[in-house]
């Protein structure tokens, strides 16, 4: 039970580097980006690209596919989603057009062999942690996920940035009259967002090969812990562990596949009851 | 505003009959038995696309998870079909690889052909009734909707895959003969199968053209616009809601049911996130607001794919991906969008010139 239970963190970090920059997205512009799995590709293979190419070490690689990821997200922002943010479903349906021509761009550019991510030799063994065996590598994205959520708090609570942010997720119309350009402010946190998926390109790249197609499980996967946390960053911090820890007790008792059937399941009923989600960001949006 | 001849339900009606009759007369044109079994799973892509239109494009409901009847309707068919061709007593050849030694209770009632069939239609509708009921009377609707049927459908594709024993997992089951009804074998690559599947397809898309015209469908529509004021008008909107998308399930169903019978074969990836995907890009190409549309929207899409697509195999889904955003962002009724905007200012043009000295017509007043 107690290997169930820290297997559980360790799946609870993945979920949540994964959901993120969709909370992010989804949470403060109620943009339903379904090209995030596709971001987090693209981290993926920027990481592998700055490595390769450039030999830069794994942990400078990391802020490289924050930035490479960013810039491709402020970029499809510029030219399709600002035009689509009163008109939710078919956001969802551009940016699933955006995921197919760049999981097809990536195929064309890269090949579709799979890569692989070298990491620093001290991340490659194993921990023993409390009779566990644990990778090294999945403390890290441990660690890493911590590091994120205090990243995001910080930009969003002790910034000026965040500040205007939060103000135009409170009432864009309110912030717009106090002289914030709320068209900016979306954009940046649209880039934002891409970026936190590149992070977890950068982290998921090791974890498992690296594939044109390797980001399409993640979408629905981080959508079910956005929608669940409600949005929040807490929330989602919070939908991730209980996830997690579910996700790893039902596979030891069935086996992963009908872990993961039990948990959608629970999920739906779940919002059957509370479809605000756990901690609801925004009251006006819905 | 004058009258648009798109929205003239005789039109409508006549243009209906129109495209019905040329997919009819195919057969007579041809005896391409390799050409007919492609054409007629072209038509069943389009009762999928008329599915999807019927629940989106009138109801606003958008279902990414179309997968989940399609799926479970060629599911039962094929698992009819292999106990159509085992003898009695026995168990399919893979239940004994995967050591059963028994057939699975649910297999039992597939020995009916008549059961099995009933079974593939009604599981599929049953399901989506259930599910649909859940969440519509938990109002979740919108974006929320498409992401949870989403979820629906990956969790099945799981299932089904980890059923190994049950389902033959990632293999699929493939049943050796056709389809056996009332005595006659139904040959996949025949005019008869070609003809079953224009007659589904003919009848799934006139009722639900008459439906989308009746008092139900009025309401259903009205719900698309602005389901809070229908709510205050006294409708009980997560049963509209339900009916609708419980419907477009039973021809999803149908449709999947087909595929197994035109293809003899089933596998998990009737479950695939794309497939359904791709189903919602038919009708959105197509014009969702039109049943007709959809349809040939994914006979195009279909069409195009296979044709086009075999000539350049790795842009295909580069031009796919694109036109899907540029349909999404410039055009968002699809081709049946362009159409009405298209009859709309020609018919304004000959009404401007016979009006001249009356009314003009008010240019942009309407939406």
């Amino acid at each position: 039970m107690a290997n169930a239970l820290i297997l559980g963190i360790s799946i609870a970090s993945i979920f949540l580097v994964a959901a993120i920059g969709l909370t992010i997205i989804y949470g403060t512009a109620g943009v339903i980006n379904m090209a995030h799995g596709e971001f987090i590709m693209l981290g993926a293979y920027a990481t592998y690209a700055m490595q390769t190419y450039f030999g830069l070490p794994y942990f400078l690689c990391i802020p490289c596919a924050f930035v490479i990821v960013g810039a491709i997200g402020f970029v499809i922002e510029k030219l399709l989603i600002q035009y689509l943010y009163h008109r939710p479903l078919d956001t969802l349906l551009a940016t699933w057009g955006v995921s197919l021509v760049l999981i097809q761009g990536t195929r064309l550019t890269f090949g579709s062999d799979p890569k692989y991510i070298q990491m620093p030799g001290f991340l490659s063994s194993n921990i023993e942690l409390g009779g566990v065996s644990l990778a090294a590598f999945r403390i890290f994205v441990i660690l890493a996920a911590l590091a994120l959520i205090a990243l995001v708090w910080f930009v969003f609570y002790k910034t000026d940035f965040g500040i205007k942010v939060r103000a135009v997720t409170q009432n864009r119309e309110m912030a717009a009259a106090f002289g914030i350009n709320s068209k900016q402010v979306y954009s940046f946190t649209f880039a934002f967002g891409a970026g936190l998926a590149g992070v977890a390109g950068a982290l998921f790249g090791v974890l498992n090969i690296v594939l044109p197609t390797m980001g399409t499980g993640y979408v629905v996967q981080a959508f079910l812990i956005v929608v669940t946390g409600g949005g929040a960053l807490m929330g989602s911090a919070i939908a991730s562990i209980a996830t997690g820890e579910m996700q790893s007790i039902f596979a030891m008792l069935l086996n992963d596949s009908f872990a993961r059937f039990l948990i959608f399941i629970l999920i739906v009923v779940f919002l059957r009851f509370r479809p605000q989600g756990l901690i609801s960001a925004g009251g006006s949006r819905r | 505003m004058l009258d648009n001849p798109y929205h003239n339900k005789t039109l409508q009606w006549l243009a209906y009959a129109a495209v019905f009759l040329l997919i009819g007369i195919v057969p007579l044109l041809t005896d391409d038995d390799f050409l007919l079994n492609q054409l007629a799973t072209y038509g069943v892509y389009g009762l999928l696309a008329v599915s999807i239109s019927l629940c989106w494009g009138s109801g606003g409901i958008l279902n990414l998870g179309q997968g989940i009847a399609f799926g479970l309707g060629a599911y039962g068919m094929a698992m009819t079909m292999q106990m159509q061709s085992q003898a009695p007593g026995t168990i399919p050849p893979f239940m004994a690889n995967n050591a059963l030694e028994t057939l699975p209770i649910f297999w039992e009632p597939f020995w009916n052909t008549g059961l099995g069939i009933a079974l593939a239609l009604l599981v599929p509708t049953l399901f989506y009734l259930i599910f649909g009921g859940l969440m519509f009377v938990a109002r979740v609707s919108g974006p929320f909707f498409a992401i949870m049927t989403l979820a629906i459908l990956s969790a099945l594709a799981t299932v089904f895959v980890a059923l190994q024993p049950y389902t033959n997992g990632v293999n699929g089951i493939s049943p050796p003969t056709g389809l056996v009804i009332a005595g006659t074998k139904i040959d996949p690559y025949s005019s008869t199968a070609y003809w079953l599947v224009f007659a589904l397809l003919l009848i799934c898309t006139f009722t639900a053209k008459l439906l989308t015209q009746s008092r139900f469908g009025l309401v259903v529509r009205a719900l698309k616009d602005d389901p809070e004021r229908v709510r205050f008008l006294g409708y009980n909107v997560a049963v509209y809601e339900t009916l609708v998308y419980a419907l477009s399930g039973l021809m999803a169903a149908a449709a999947g049911a087909s595929f197994a019978v035109l293809t003899q074969y089933v596998s998990p990836a009737q479950f695939e996130v794309g497939f359904s995907i791709s189903a919602v890009i038919w009708a959105a190409i197509g014009g969702r607001g039109s049943l007709l549309w959809a349809m040939l929207g994914a006979f195009t899409v279909q069409g195009a794919q296979s044709y086009a697509g075999d000539a350049f195999l790795n842009t295909w889904i580069l031009i796919l991906g694109f036109s899907f955003i540029l349909v999404v962002r410039f055009l968002p009724g699809g081709f049946a969008g362009l159409a009405e905007l298209l009859l709309g200012r020609l018919a304004s043009l000959r009404g401007g010139r016979r009006e001249e000295f009356g009314q003009a017509p008010a240019k942009g007043a309407a939406k």
